[in-house]
């Protein structure tokens, strides 16, 4: 019961026609963190939460949500677990608030907290509304008040953003951002796009082809980043075999000498030599791959993710 | 359980199977009214027997079909199942939940029966005293012998991802009954079939399936009704979602 993790899974694996969709996954999720579970599309992310919540069976593994087995106690469990799988489930034909009202008798919790949850995601207005009229954003945040009615300290979010415009992203993104970080709700919110939880997580997991080919801080996997100094010179070609004749490691990419991340020191000296050779030097940049980059380097997968 | 009955409650309450409950109720009553006579030995048990071979031949397994296929319908149609099995609730409670609005629906559907049977009855003046043991044995009868078809068509409602499937299945095991209600061999065992042969009062029927005793019938439907409940909730509290 004493266990730090809110959510810890061992060598968790998903068999499905004799492939692993899920292959010995280790995830580990401290109280209190926003997690981020990344991966293309078809990676496990989903399969992997259908297993946290008990939907699906694992083929092998180990599964501890709040300390406590999901085989053993899945209800005791559930019961502090909020959560929106996939796509946003309802029944079109109740308004926002009788799809709430249908939850909320299952949870057994006052009445009040439906128009708490409608007023978090903005949906006061609409509540009188089947839901088959709204919009996707709209069902969306229906989803995450439904996932929050039972006021959870673990709430698992898949794909919250699927499917929505750049508007609709921001406003679904603001909305996790403002859940009450102060009650020490653990999020974990799956995600194809590094850029979706790069501002609110704390730790990612990336997960490949079942894998977990990271699990780490978002600082940890800046660092995995290659960065490197990149100057724009006026000879660029002279200006590097200088600089490989004083033995420096550089390189001409688009017109420019790129080198790899150096300490201060050297990039003076590099500086001083050409400049002394009659180099002009326009400007040197550091660039830093865009956590994009990363994510797509580790997942060896290019374009749409 | 009760928590799971009240939510039910509140996905039914405003489903189109509302329209659908009293359809053979009032097809019966002006049937009654026009296919009886206060002049005949016995009008009741006349009326009875008229008006439920087609309510127990036809709309009672139909109705059954489509109930079961209705409290799966809004659970399928927008990821109902995940969201709902993904809250504290056992998936024991949820099967029989449904299974128990299932039954709901239909035991109303039989009290409509029997008050526009009464109607007939009264309306068209039936001498009294009014045979209550023959009329709700016959009522209740039927109900009970939906049991086994409900287990079933929940099972194969729960199994396809569709409305139209399950109903589909219904009705092409439904079309027959006529003639599988002569089977006294086959028919006993045909859960499509059992509402009738316990609906109509066998003195009315005395051929094929209905000459088997109502001891017999009800063990038949008692042992069906347990095989049909326990595959389909073994394979719903094993079902990935």
């Amino acid at each position: 019961m004493n266990s730090p993790w809110m959510i810890e899974t061992k060598q968790l694996t998903k068999m499905l026609g004799g492939k692993p969709v899920v292959d010995r996954v280790d995830m580990l999720i401290q109280k209190g963190e926003i997690y981020g579970f990344l991966g293309p599309n078809g990676a496990g992310k989903t399969t992997t939460i259908r297993m946290l919540l008990g939907l699906a069976r694992p083929s092998s593994g180990h599964i501890r949500l709040l300390g406590k087995d999901i085989r053993r106690e899945r209800l005791d469990i559930l019961r502090k677990v909020g959560s929106l799988v996939e796509y946003p489930s309802y029944y079109g034909h109740l308004s926002g608030y009788e799809n709430l009202e249908a939850v909320r008798r299952l949870l057994d919790i006052p009445k009040s907290r439906i128009d708490e949850v409608l007023a978090i995601v903005r949906l006061t207005k609409d509540a009188k509304r089947p839901v088959k009229g709204y919009s996707l954003g709209m069902k969306q945040r229906l989803g995450i008040a439904t996932a929050l009615l039972g006021s959870p300290e673990l709430l698992i979010l898949d794909e919250p953003t699927n499917g929505l415009d750049p508007a609709g992203i921001l406003e679904i993104r603001e909305l996790i951002k403002s859940l009450p970080r102060s009650q020490g709700v653990t999020i974990l919110i799956s995600s194809h796009l590094l850029s979706e939880v790069d501002q609110m997580a704390t730790r990612v997991g990336i997960i490949s082809s079942g894998r977990m080919i990271f699990q780490d801080s978002i600082a940890r996997l800046r660092k995995q980043a290659k960065s490197g100094i990149r100057m724009r010179v006026s000879e660029p070609e002279q200006a590097m075999r200088l600089l490989h004749g004083h033995g420096f490691q550089a390189a001409v990419e688009s017109e420019l000498l790129a080198f790899d991340d150096l300490p201060d020191a050297q990039i003076g000296a590099m500086v001083a030599r050409l400049s002394e050779h009659g180099h002009l030097i326009y400007r040197i940049e550091e660039s830093a791959a865009s956590l994009e980059r990363i994510f797509l380097d580790m997942t060896g997968t290019e374009g749409s993710l | 359980m009760l928590a799971m009955m009240r939510s039910e409650w509140m996905k039914i309450r405003r489903s189109i199977v509302w329209l659908l409950v009293p359809i053979s109720p009032l097809l019966a009553l002006p049937a009654g009214l026009l296919g009886t006579s206060a002049t005949d030995g016995a009008p009741w048990q006349e009326a009875l027997a008229l008006l439920a071979v087609l309510h127990a031949m036809l709309f009672l397994p139909l109705l059954t079909c489509v109930f079961a296929a209705m409290v799966c319908r809004y659970e399928h149609l927008n990821g109902g199942w995940k969201q709902l099995l993904a809250l504290p609730v056992s998936r024991t409670s949820v099967y029989a939940a449904k299974l128990a609005v299932i039954l709901l629906l239909l035991a109303l559907v039989q009290l409509l029966f029997l008050l526009a049977l009464l109607m007939v009855g009264i309306l068209g003046g039936f001498a009294p005293p009014i045979p209550w043991g023959a009329l709700l044995s016959s009522v209740l009868g039927g109900w009970i012998a939906c049991l086994p078809l409900a287990a079933l068509q929940l099972f194969a409602s729960t199994l396809f991802q569709s409305f139209a499937a399950p109903v589909a299945a219904g009705v092409v095991f439904t079309m027959p009954n006529m003639l599988i209600a002569n089977s006294a061999q086959y028919g006993p065992y045909y859960p499509w079939v059992q509402p009738m042969l316990a609906m109509i009062p066998r003195e009315h029927m005395a051929f094929g399936a209905f000459g088997i005793t109502s001891g017999t019938l009800l063990a038949v439907i008692g042992v069906s009704f347990a095989a049909f409940f326990l595959v389909g909730w073994t394979y719903f509290s094993r079902k990935a979602v």
